[in-house]
């Protein structure tokens, strides 16, 4: 089963460094201008689009990831996370489906009236928050319930331990080489 | 369950899209509240009835369907496709047909996503109503009438929905649903004592007084349905226990949603750290990193850190040797012409910058070639120069 497992998630590892490649690539013209946050940026930017877009569309918190960059991201960033994603990006979506959830989380609010003290309340509050605390934590939170909280939050460590791995091991890689040179 | 069956959990065909959007497609008014509000009507105790009869072939199957590993996972596809249907017609007109996205199977992932617009929507919707109801005072006979209709539809499109389901699977599906169903029409009821939910309004007397004649009925399907969700919620937290690392020691939701709040906060700023770390140390060797990473990659070698460190040992001839490889290979000589250690050529990192290094680079190494060059080099490499600590695995 480790095997399996290891081998899926070497796929994705892969598929990842692939296209965070091709979104670096982007940038490479740039690299002598840029300064180290600008490149920390792109770094990071190119690796969440490329992480975002393994999952292809199919989570909550890799469409919120797109539609984030989409709105805000400007030249440079911009023709990356369309080259990583192969696909012009739209700008206007995101306004369309923000709304019902809020009207809906507004209500339950004003509704929620009685106090409830007894222990397992208290240990539900507690679980409450926790789980609002996890999900502002995932891109794309508004749009999460209970439920699929749960799902996405799975897929989102998934992706997360995937685009850390490969980042460790470049880092690594680089750091050593970088050694290497400074020793020679 | 760990990550791998996670990551091959979109595999999970699905069959019941014909008969789960029916119900639902039409339920997008407001109007449609009232189904689920209204009682005391033929129509009503005819779904009432219906959902006995779920009701009591349900325990004796609940207990084995709950025993089956995969029926949390399907119920939460189903009802998600349910709801997916749902949402698809509510929501965004750009978005794809149920039939045709339910078709794809990537997309099995996403109905969970929106699950939330399923189930919420009818425990949401009913809320406006109550209030509309609560506000009107003669209201109970007037919406009787009114709402009889309506419920008699709602009761034909879940006869329909029975009728048009073809295997067990989604007949359970159906019962889920209408479980969902009947617990959220609870939910408005007031049945309050199991918080399954933590933002369950308390309904007005207005409302309560509709539902109450299938209060007795509903309770049932409201443990079940419960049951149901609670089941799906245990089996993903089991499976985000697989994957956090240090959660299996940990009892209970709080801390393990404590060990997973810490765990994503922890990656996320890993991320952070090592944009920040790849940034400052990049500018020269991005892309030869990014080949030689793309070995490591495909051997899934953790042991890559601890491997370059012999490099350090290896002779400085040896290693000046590479870089006057990799100015070579920085003009466009043939590999072949030149001696042949080009893994070493790779680790050079003579680079000018990545605007060289590109043309060049990425026409001459892909990551096959690159294989089959770490090959020739490490064979040449043992001979030649004698490091034998230069095992390249990269």
């Amino acid at each position: 089963m480790q095997n399996s497992s290891s081998s899926s998630s070497l796929m994705v590892k892969q598929e990842f460094f692939t296209k965070w490649k091709k979104g670096l690539k982007i940038y490479s013209a740039f690299n002598k201008e840029m300064t180290i946050m600008e490149r920390k940026r792109a770094i990071k930017l190119s690796a969440d689009v490329a992480i975002a877009s393994t999952r292809s569309a199919t989570t909550q918190w890799s469409r919120a990831v797109v539609a984030e960059v989409s709105s805000s991201a400007a030249g440079a960033a911009r023709i990356a996370a369309e080259e990583i994603l192969g696909r012009k990006l739209s700008t206007e979506r995101r306004k369309a489906q923000a709304g019902k959830k809020i009207v809906r989380r507004r209500r339950k609010a004003a509704a929620r009236g009685a106090v409830r003290s007894s222990a397992a309340a208290v240990a539900k509050k507690v679980v409450r928050n926790r789980r609002r605390v996890l999900k502002r934590l995932i891109p794309g939170w508004k749009k999460l319930d209970e439920i699929c909280l749960i799902k996405e939050t799975l897929d989102y460590i998934a992706s997360l331990q995937v685009q850390v791995d490969v980042m460790r091991h470049l880092a690594n890689a680089g750091e050593t080489l970088h050694h290497q040179q400074i020793l020679l | 369950m760990d990550k791998q069956h996670y990551l091959m959990n979109a595999g999970i065909p699905l069959q019941i899209e014909a008969s789960m959007p029916s119900p639902w497609t039409s339920d997008q008014s407001l109007s449609m509240d009232h189904h689920f509000d209204s009682s005391l009507t033929s129509a009503a105790f005819a779904l009432r009835h219906l959902i006995g009869k779920l009701d009591r072939s349900s325990p004796a199957a609940l207990p084995s369907l709950a025993a089956d590993p995969g029926f949390a996972e399907r119920a939460a596809k189903f009802s998600c496709f349910g709801s997916r249907s749902f949402n698809g017609r509510t929501s965004s007109p750009g978005s794809a047909t149920p039939g045709q996205s339910m078709s794809a199977l990537p997309r099995v992932a996403s109905s969970p996503s929106l699950k939330l617009n399923g189930s919420p929507p009818p425990r949401n919707r009913k809320l406006p109503s109550s209030g509309a109801n609560s506000n009107e005072e003669s209201s109970v006979s007037e919406q009787i009438p009114s709402s009889n209709s309506r419920k008699r539809k709602s009761a034909s499109r879940g006869k329909n929905k029975d009728d048009r389901s073809n295997s067990a699977k989604e007949a359970e599906e159906d019962e889920n649903l209408k479980r969902s169903k009947q617990t959220q029409n609870c939910e408005n009821e007031q049945e309050c004592n199991e918080n399954k939910t933590n933002q369950k309004p308390p309904e007005p007397p207005k409302d309560y007084i509709h539902v109450r004649a299938r209060r007795g009925q509903a309770t049932d399907s409201h443990s079940l349905a419960e049951r149901v969700r609670r089941e799906k919620i245990s089996e993903r937290m089991k499976l985000l226990q697989d994957l956090v690392p240090g959660c299996n020691k940990v009892a209970g939701k709080a801390l393990m949603l404590d060990e997973i709040i810490n765990y994503v906060q922890s990656l996320q700023r890993q991320v952070e750290f090592l944009s920040m770390k790849l940034a400052s140390v990049n500018p020269d060797m991005d892309f030869n990193m990014e080949n030689l990473l793309s070995k490591d990659m495909y051997q899934q070698s953790t042991s890559l850190p601890q491997q370059m460190y012999p490099l350090d040992s290896s002779s400085p001839a040896y290693y000046h040797h590479h870089q006057n490889v990799q100015h070579q290979l920085l003009h466009g000589t043939n590999i072949s012409s030149v001696d042949p250690l080009p893994l070493d050529a790779t680790l050079g990192i003579q680079i000018d910058g990545f605007a060289q290094n590109l043309p060049q680079q990425f026409p001459a190494f892909t990551e096959d070639d690159l294989h089959s060059i770490v090959q020739m080099g490490f064979i040449h490499n043992s001979v030649q120069n004698q490091t034998s600590n230069m095992k390249v695995e990269l």
